[in-house]
This record gives structure tokens, C-alpha cells and sequence, in this order.
């Protein structure tokens, strides 16, 4: 694979950031054809990018023929979004928060806080070894 | 993610516009602002107004852009900041960090 294979209700790509603009493109497609408020489309499109991101970098460690799948689901009025690698997992009760004074003015390491405080519930599932599987979901 | 950039009453403008999510767009910012500082400037006016919205990657380049900023004397600060990236700020209490103004004027006569 060597560009994002795009269906009705997914999108996977390699693992290169250029790619998270057709993530942003094909989540808002799906979601404007839901009639989702723009607000609730940025919030969810600013989650998603922030789990991506670490999909690439922290799981896939970059390796460009490695995945990440982009899943959606809007039914009624819920969205739930899953996103997985092909990575080795990581401890997700292992992650420092942001907001302490000595973490405040770091340049990385807020993705996970700002998609908890955005969405209505993250779920990571995610282990020493195995890839890591986040399902987000929100109100819309 | 399109940058404009001028200079106004020695203070560095930076008009980033669209969205600022990682990959390709936010190296165009964190480039032109490390061009910038290489090259001496050290007040710097970042306009929100354009941008739709901005995750961690596009924070990290701001905050980044900042520290190394005022370790040299210098400051960055932020102008017409949209409801969307103010919330940003509050929820990572960035917002303790940067002094936000309602205008690019404003921000420029504060130095």
C-alpha cells in the first residue's frame, strides 16, 4: 500500500503524516453527511488526528508500509471512531499528564489528554507486544 | 495549511491559515519560525484568525517557538485567538502561558 485505500465507512493509510490530511477529508465527509454540527466535526477531527498521529509515530514508529485503520460508525446520534496500528503496544496507564508544571512546556505529550477532554469516552486497548486499538466516541 | 508573514514596527507577523494538524502544514510553520529566529528576530505576533483548528502538533510548535524564544530575550504571543484553539488553551492551561490579545495591533504595541 502505498496511498490511503478509502471505503464507505473506512480509511487506512501508510504510516507518513502527509497522509492525515486525507483522514481529516474523508472524516468530514462521513460526518457532514450525518448533519453533524462543524464544531462537533472539529472536535472529532482534532481527536482523530491527535490518535493518528500516534499511530504513526508511537506505534508504527514511522515505518511507512505499516497501517493505521480509521473505522467509523454514525448511528442516530452517536459516532464512534476506531483507530489501529500495526505497532507493539504500549502501557496506556503510563501516561504523564500534561498539565503538571513540569510538563506544561513540553512540545509533545498532550494528544490523549485533549482527546479525553474532547470526546465523551476513549478506550485503549493496548499491551506490551500487540497493537494498540483506540475506540472514541461522541454525541452528536 | 497556507503562511503568510510580514514585518510590522520591528515585531514578526505570522498569518498561518487552515488547519494545523501534523505532516507537511505544521512543518511549514515550525520551519519559517526557527528561519526567522536563526536569522535574529525576536518579537513575534502569531494571528490565529485564519485557522480553523489546531491539534497538539500545531500547540507544540507555538510552545516550542516560545520557550526558545524568551531564552533569548525574546517573546511570542498570540492574536485573535478563535473560540476553538481558546478552548484548546484552557483544557492544557497553555492559556497561563501565552499572553493572547484581541488584535494583531494590540499584540504589536504590547512589546
Amino acid at each position: 500500500m502505498d496511498k490511503p485505500i478509502i471505503t464507505e465507512s473506512s480509511i487506512k493509510i501508510p504510516s507518513s503524516q502527509e497522509f492525515l490530511v486525507d483522514v481529516d477529508g474523508f472524516l468530514e465527509g462521513r460526518l457532514v453527511k450525518h448533519g453533524v454540527d462543524k464544531g462537533v466535526i472539529a472536535d472529532i477531527a482534532i481527536s482523530v488526528t491527535e490518535i493518528v498521529n500516534n499511530a504513526i509515530v508511537h506505534g508504527n514508529k514511522s515505518v511507512f508500509e505499516k497501517a493505521v485503520t480509521v473505522e467509523i460508525k454514525a448511528e442516530n446520534s452517536e459516532v464512534e471512531i476506531v483507530i489501529t496500528d500495526e505497532g507493539d503496544g504500549f502501557d496506556p496507564h503510563n501516561i504523564k499528564s500534561p498539565i503538571e508544571d513540569d510538563n506544561l512546556l513540553k512540545e509533545v505529550g498532550r494528544g490523549i489528554f485533549i482527546t479525553r477532554a474532547l470526546m465523551d469516552k476513549v478506550d485503549i486497548d493496548s499491551g506490551p507486544g500487540r497493537p494498540t486499538r483506540v475506540t472514541l466516541s461522541k454525541h452528536i | 495549511m497556507k503562511l503568510n508573514d510580514f514585518e510590522q514596527d520591528g515585531v514578526m507577523v505570522l498569518e498561518p491559515k487552515g488547519k494545523i494538524m501534523g505532516g507537511p502544514d505544521a512543518t511549514i510553520l515550525h520551519e519559517k519560525l526557527y528561519e526567522l529566529i536563526e536569522k535574529g528576530k525576536k518579537k513575534f505576533v502569531i494571528d490565529l484568525s485564519r485557522v480553523e483548528w489546531m491539534n497538539s502538533t500545531g500547540l507544540g510548535i507555538i510552545i516550542s517557538g516560545l520557550t526558545t524564544l524568551r531564552n533569548n530575550q525574546g517573546e511570542l504571543k498570540l492574536a485573535n485567538v478563535t473560540e476553538k484553539i481558546k478552548s484548546l488553551l484552557v483544557i492544557t492551561k497553555l492559556a497561563t502561558v501565552f499572553e493572547t490579545y484581541d488584535t494583531v495591533d494590540e499584540a504589536i504595541k504590547s512589546f
